[in-house]
């Protein structure tokens, strides 16, 4: 277990006025809440900072930390780093420096297990302890789905992990493994909540519920727009020339497209019906065309190209020429 | 899967969330989470609101941001959010014309 420095945490010198350590508070948990961050360590940050604050922001604990912190100033500064024994986020337990300063605050009563984040206790004000039984806390999860698997309920197994906490109030992590139905037509961000099975609640209090958001994993071929499929055609020359019938893959078996003669790099032929699934129906796949050229040629197919060159009289910079 | 699961009432949503309805109530009043319904008697929350409901209440607990904000934050993120994946989407088409 490391001292954590909760003045340089929230970046403010020891002698700091309470006004001047919220601000710093809200200026870094602005920057650095889960829910508007994108930084790779917003979390775990965030739940420093939080910490950070909850223990400055109260002058009692202030005072107690200020002492400890001088001590540790003389006897700790070999450690001096910041990191801690943290649980995941989703867990929300304080560090474990913390718990050994003021407790656990769970079993205080201070905490609610309501969500990720409400369990970091530093705000009760919102809601009142004898409004709700401390149901456990929610999971959130990303369910990678295959754009396959979404034409058709399936069956799908997830394993997760769980903060268990035993009859001392210590917490622990456990994997459990679910089966899933994900129901057709499923979109990506689309979320399903497993009423349950979340983490346990507090006394006889219901668990928290388990929430999957459904993630669409890239297919090598075919990108998603709304409920419709694009697949890239690469053209020979003379197929956007002269017209082809070729074989396109689709998400649900091969389908023969007809290609017009003179097609162009860019056009885009609907096929009706074969994207995903949606109320009523199917999206569109739609064919975007690309004329590519052959990395190399040999001397008969060069006269060739030269030949068409010499009688083509086609200029496809014209537009410069206005 | 317990289907049933999937629409919550104003009551279900204030326990999922742990919240008291004048909180629910207010996220209703400034427009961040619209709920199918004629009123809080009949009002039904799917699973999407619930998670923007669950968001809006740790904003502003944790940011100190008043409602109107919050509803303010909340559409820029979303916006934020349809850009990025917009975004990410232009750059995969793209990649598929430029990769030769």
């Amino acid at each position: 277990m490391d001292f954590q420095d909760y003045y340089k945490i929230l970046s403010v010198a020891p002698d700091a006025d309470s006004k001047s350590i919220k601000t710093a508070y809200r200026k870094l948990a602005r920057k650095y809440h889960p829910d508007v961050s994108e930084h790779h360590e917003a979390e775990e940050k965030f739940k420093q900072i939080s910490e950070a604050y909850e223990v400055l922001k109260d002058p009692q604990k202030r005072a107690q930390y200020d002492e400890l912190r001088e001590y540790g100033a003389q006897s700790q500064r070999s450690s001096g780093g910041q990191q801690y024994s943290q649980s995941t986020y989703g867990n929300g337990d304080f560090s474990d420096f913390f718990s050994s300063i003021f407790g656990n605050p769970r079993q205080s009563g201070s905490r609610f297990g309501a969500d990720s984040f409400s369990q970091q206790g530093f705000s009760q004000k919102s809601f009142s302890d004898q409004d709700y039984a401390r149901k456990g806390q929610d999971i959130e999860t990303d369910m990678p789905i295959f754009l396959e698997d979404t034409l058709t309920t399936t069956s799908k197994s997830i394993s997760y992990s769980l903060p268990h906490r035993d009859t001392h109030g210590r917490v622990s992590h456990v994997n459990k493994t679910l089966n899933v139905k994900i129901p057709a037509g499923v979109m990506d961000g689309e979320r399903i909540r497993l009423k349950g099975q979340g983490g346990q609640g507090l006394g006889s209090a219901p668990a928290g519920d388990l929430y999957l958001r459904i993630r669409l994993v890239p297919h090598p071929l075919f990108d998603v727009e709304a409920h419709n499929l694009i697949i890239t055609v690469p053209l020979a020359p003379w197929e956007a020339a002269l017209g082809a019938s070729l074989e396109v893959p689709t998400l649900s078996g091969k389908i023969k497209l007809t290609i017009p003669a003179n097609s162009q790099t860019g056009q885009r032929l609907r096929i009706k019906g074969k994207g995903l699934l949606r109320k009523g129906g199917h999206g569109d796949l739609y064919a975007v065309l690309k004329v590519v050229m052959p990395s190399s040629a040999n001397q008969e197919t060069k006269k060739t190209w030269q030949k068409m060159a010499d009688i083509a009289a086609f200029d496809p910079r014209m537009e410069w020429r206005k | 899967m317990d289907l049933n699961a999937q629409y919550l009432s104003l009551e279900e949503l204030c326990y999922a969330t742990q919240n008291p309805s004048q909180t629910i109530i207010e996220i209703i009043n400034h427009g961040i989470v619209e709920p199918e319904g004629t009123g809080p008697e009949t009002w039904v929350f799917n699973t999407q609101m619930i998670s923007v409901a669950k968001k809006a209440c740790r904003l502003h607990r944790d940011l100190g941001v008043d409602w109107s904000g919050i509803a303010l934050a909340i559409r820029l993120l979303d916006e934020l959010d349809q850009l990025r994946n917009e975004n990410q989407r232009l750059r995969k088409r793209l990649e598929r014309f430029l990769d030769e």
